[in-house]
């Protein structure tokens, strides 16, 4: 890169290039990208503009939706072209390019999508508008529980700027604080959006330092913020606030026929470079878990170590320093579980200053051991023994759990378990997210109400 | 012995500085006019001053003994050499951040000298030659509110006050009740709205994190944009983001000016005057009474011009001698207008942080 880029923030009044900027930096520590960070004042005139906007009319929206997806994802936004943010993207975050090229034609696709993926959430009993004939006899109207609504978003994986873009298709008017990590997304897309029908006062990017990031929350109606268990810790209770905590999603695998669903489980540990919430971190095993563990940790053990760029590549990159800060939090958290693949360190330095984060696999001895918990942004699975005797107990507190069981019953507690947010059956890998299936439910049942409407 | 006229200088008129640093030396230093505290420390410095520090470097020779001023009796700060009638305006506390607050006795000949260039530096900037202030901000043990309020008064206005008290705002945030600071914060902007609706201020002086604050308030910025003449912060940091938009966006028919100073200078200074499309607030000193060096936190040695570092606070007066107090705020090397002593700075704040700390675990 020979000139920065720079990244703006989107304000209600335009983007504005503030005089204290954070360096974005890619892999090997080479600058690459110039944040804007906008200051507390900045943050709260931008919200109260959010407040005063107006919402476009609903196929206005869609229309606008559609059009800023196909422009994120195939068009020239700022002045860059898909191909060249898909090459910043996994040169600054480590993401495999693949990866990243199917998040932008995913983006692309849900942003077209939005505004209908939200219908799924709507009661069955519910109308849109007071002006639908069924309101003459007493109806539901699906309304917004609020008009802002914030996003502190996370820079592991592109794909998590395709949720909020739900809110927008509903209404709300958006603020998105970006990650540091990885703020070149959510800034393409807020552009594409501004270029295709959205007002600069209805969706805003607001790049923020530490102390000014509860600001946007307070400051909207309703936000969702992504984060690890402080995150769920701090805003557990606050009812305007949806925490995207941990996934710890799980793969519990009954039976003796595991060989044939090894494809599934080493593609759920390490789709997506196994840096999203969706990525398997334990399997429990119906008697010994050894040779799965073993079987896995050969498929895994032959992925190539590749610079992100390279089409090949699978596994996340880190700078080698993050990347060995990485290695040793494994390391030391390790605590007598058996180390089946990774247990002398998991970095691959590639000598330019970063490192592949290869897979590691370990063997606990009970279902309950604390290990099992521990997600990691690369491939780190835990394996564990499970029989029936132990219950669903250690399945819980998980995104995605993948039951390979015929036990009906067992499924029906997998199923009734609130802590338990998306249960897949069968030879389903757990990073499974078609548009109609709830994530961690619907977005749609946090933002809107159903309202009685009688006319007479 | 008696006052070096050089110590008592007519207030429109300054000094030069090794004389005036010579002259502060001999005053503080000997026996019949120094103050008890300073005589005794002398004992342990292991130079003396009287001989041993002649110019502004070497002022570098002395500890930072601002932690001192926590314990040591006020009687024992006031020099000998003004007698026993020492003309004692108040005593004033810092902040108290870092531990039980320091002292420092405000004198009434030191209090002329700075009310003086106060006045000079306000009809510089085109303050309101009359008309009433606001003060919202610390009064109490705090020397800031007192400066204000006598500020307001010399220009023949009445000094309102609305009383903040940082130090519970700081036990709050401390203890986790941000909630409680929030509903405090809120408390001081109701009580200055009362005032800015029902009297002709045309003057108002706060904090940054405050205006920022009265800033949410539509109705209050409508009212602060027809009223209020000229805005000075002081007492925190104002990043030039905010400043630039307060500025242009959200006061733009008002005078805003910054002033950098703290209890333990016995005063501020206010931000230099400069073209309204330069963006770096500079704050030059009143040398050679207040003055200032930047230095690299880790070697002590005084950076670039242009670079930045930790600002290092000298005041000497015949009332107090506190040099080489290292302040806490980083700040960029500034060269100084002819005839300063030391560095101006601009751009004073902390260090931007955009994570609280690095999180492994999680993949967000």
């Amino acid at each position: 890169m020979d000139e920065l880029i720079r990244l703006d923030a989107l304000g209600a009044g335009g983007p504005y290039h503030s005089r204290s900027r954070q360096t974005i930096t890619e892999l090997t520590g080479t600058p690459v990208a110039e944040l804007s960070l906008v200051p507390r004042l900045f943050v709260q005139r931008s919200m109260a503009a959010l407040h005063e906007a107006r919402t476009l009319p609903a196929h206005d929206r869609v229309a606008a939706l559609t059009r800023a997806g196909r422009l994120f994802a195939t068009g020239v936004v700022d002045g860059i072209a898909a191909e060249k943010y898909q090459h910043i993207v996994s040169r600054v975050s480590g993401m495999p390019i693949t990866v990243v090229r199917s998040a932008t034609s995913g983006i692309g696709r849900r942003a077209a999508e939005a505004y209908r993926t939200t219908r799924y959430a709507r009661p069955e009993g519910a109308v849109d508008d007071w002006r639908d004939p069924l309101t003459r006899n007493g109806q539901a109207v699906w309304t917004r529980r609020g008009d802002v609504f914030a996003v502190h978003a996370a820079g592991n994986h592109p794909g998590v700027h395709t949720l909020w873009l739900e809110a927008l298709a509903l209404g709300y008017r958006v603020a998105v604080r970006p990650s540091r990590r990885e703020p070149f997304t959510p800034h393409r897309l807020i552009t594409a959006l501004r270029e295709s029908g959205f007002g600069d006062d209805q969706v805003v990017l607001l790049p923020t330092d530490y102390t000014v990031a509860d600001d946007i929350i307070r400051d909207a109606d309703l936000a969702m913020v992504y984060g690890g268990e402080e995150v769920v810790n701090k805003y557990g209770n606050d009812v305007r606030v949806l925490p995207q905590g941990p996934g710890r999603s799980k793969i519990l695998l009954t039976g003796h026929d595991w060989e044939t669903h090894l494809g599934m489980i080493v593609e759920s540990v390490s789709a997506f470079g196994g840096t999203a919430c969706v990525n398997a971190t334990a399997v429990f095993v119906e008697g010994d878990p050894a040779p799965v563990a073993e079987a896995v940790a050969e498929r895994l053990s032959a992925i190539p170590s590749l610079p992100p760029e390279d089409d090949g590549a699978v596994l996340p990159v880190q700078p080698v320093a993050d990347a060995h800060a990485i290695e040793k939090y494994l390391l030391d958290h390790v605590n007598g579980a058996t180390p089946v693949l990774g247990g002398d360190g998991v970095v691959d330095d590639l000598g330019d200053g970063s490192g592949v984060l290869r897979p590691a696999v370990f063997l606990v001895d009970r279902p309950d051991a604390p290990q099992t918990g521990i997600e990691l942004s690369f491939p780190c699975v835990w394996f564990a023994p499970w029989s029936r005797a132990d219950g669903i107990e250690p399945l819980r507190n998980t995104l995605v759990l993948t039951a390979i069981t015929q036990d009906a019953g067992l499924v029906d507690r997998l199923v009734e378990d609130p802590s338990i947010r998306n249960v897949y059956l069968g030879d389903t890998p757990t990073y499974l997210m078609p548009p109609w299936v709830p994530h961690d439910a619907y977005l749609g049942e946090f933002l809107m109400r159903t309202k009685g409407v009688i006319r007479t | 012995m008696s006052t070096d006229p050089i110590l008592d200088c007519p207030l429109d008129q300054v000094p030069e500085g090794p004389a005036f640093i010579a002259a502060a030396m001999r005053w503080h230093f000997s026996p019949e006019t120094g103050s008890p505290y300073w005589l005794d420390r002398a004992k342990t410095l292991g130079f003396d001053p009287r001989e041993d520090v002649r110019t502004f470097e070497d002022l570098r020779r002395f500890p930072n003994v601002a932690n001192e001023l926590r314990e040591v009796r006020v009687e024992d700060l006031i020099p000998r050499g003004y007698g026993a009638d020492a003309d004692v305006i108040g005593v004033y506390e810092s902040g108290g951040t870092t531990g039980p607050p320091k002292r420092v006795v405000l004198l009434r000949d030191w209090l002329e000298r700075l009310m003086h260039r106060t006045q000079q530096s306000l009809q510089a900037r085109g303050y309101p030659e009359s008309g009433h202030w606001l003060s919202l901000g610390p009064t109490g043990p705090h020397l800031i509110g007192e400066l204000i309020r006598r500020q307001a008064a010399r220009r023949g206005g009445i000094p309102f006050t609305v009383d903040m008290d940082p130090r519970w705002v700081k036990r709050c945030i401390a203890e986790g009740r941000a909630d409680e600071a929030e509903r405090y914060a809120e408390h001081l902007i109701d009580q200055s709205a009362h005032i800015l609706e029902t009297q002709n201020v045309r003057v108002l002086a706060t904090t940054p994190p405050l205006l920022t604050r009265l800033a949410r308030r539509k109705a209050l910025v409508d009212l602060i944009n027809a009223k209020v003449a000229a805005i000075s912060w002081g007492g925190a940091h104002m990043d030039p983001d905010t400043r630039y938009l307060l500025r242009t966006e959200v006061f733009p028919n008002v005078k805003l000016y910054g002033s950098y100073g703290s209890t333990m200078i016995l005063g501020g200074l206010a931000e230099r005057v400069t073209a309204p499309e330069e963006d770096l607030i500079v704050f030059d000193t009143f040398s050679p009474y207040i003055t200032f060096s930047v230095v690299d936190p880790e070697t002590g040695e005084v950076v670039r011009y242009g670079d930045r570092g930790q600002v290092v606070m000298h005041h000497i007066s015949k009332s107090f001698l506190l040099p080489n107090n290292l302040e806490r705020d980083l700040a960029t090397r500034v060269a100084p207008p002819p005839g300063q002593m030391g560095d101006s700075v601009a751009d004073v704040g902390p260090l931007a942080t955009f994570e609280n700390e690095t999180v492994i675990e999680g993949v967000y």
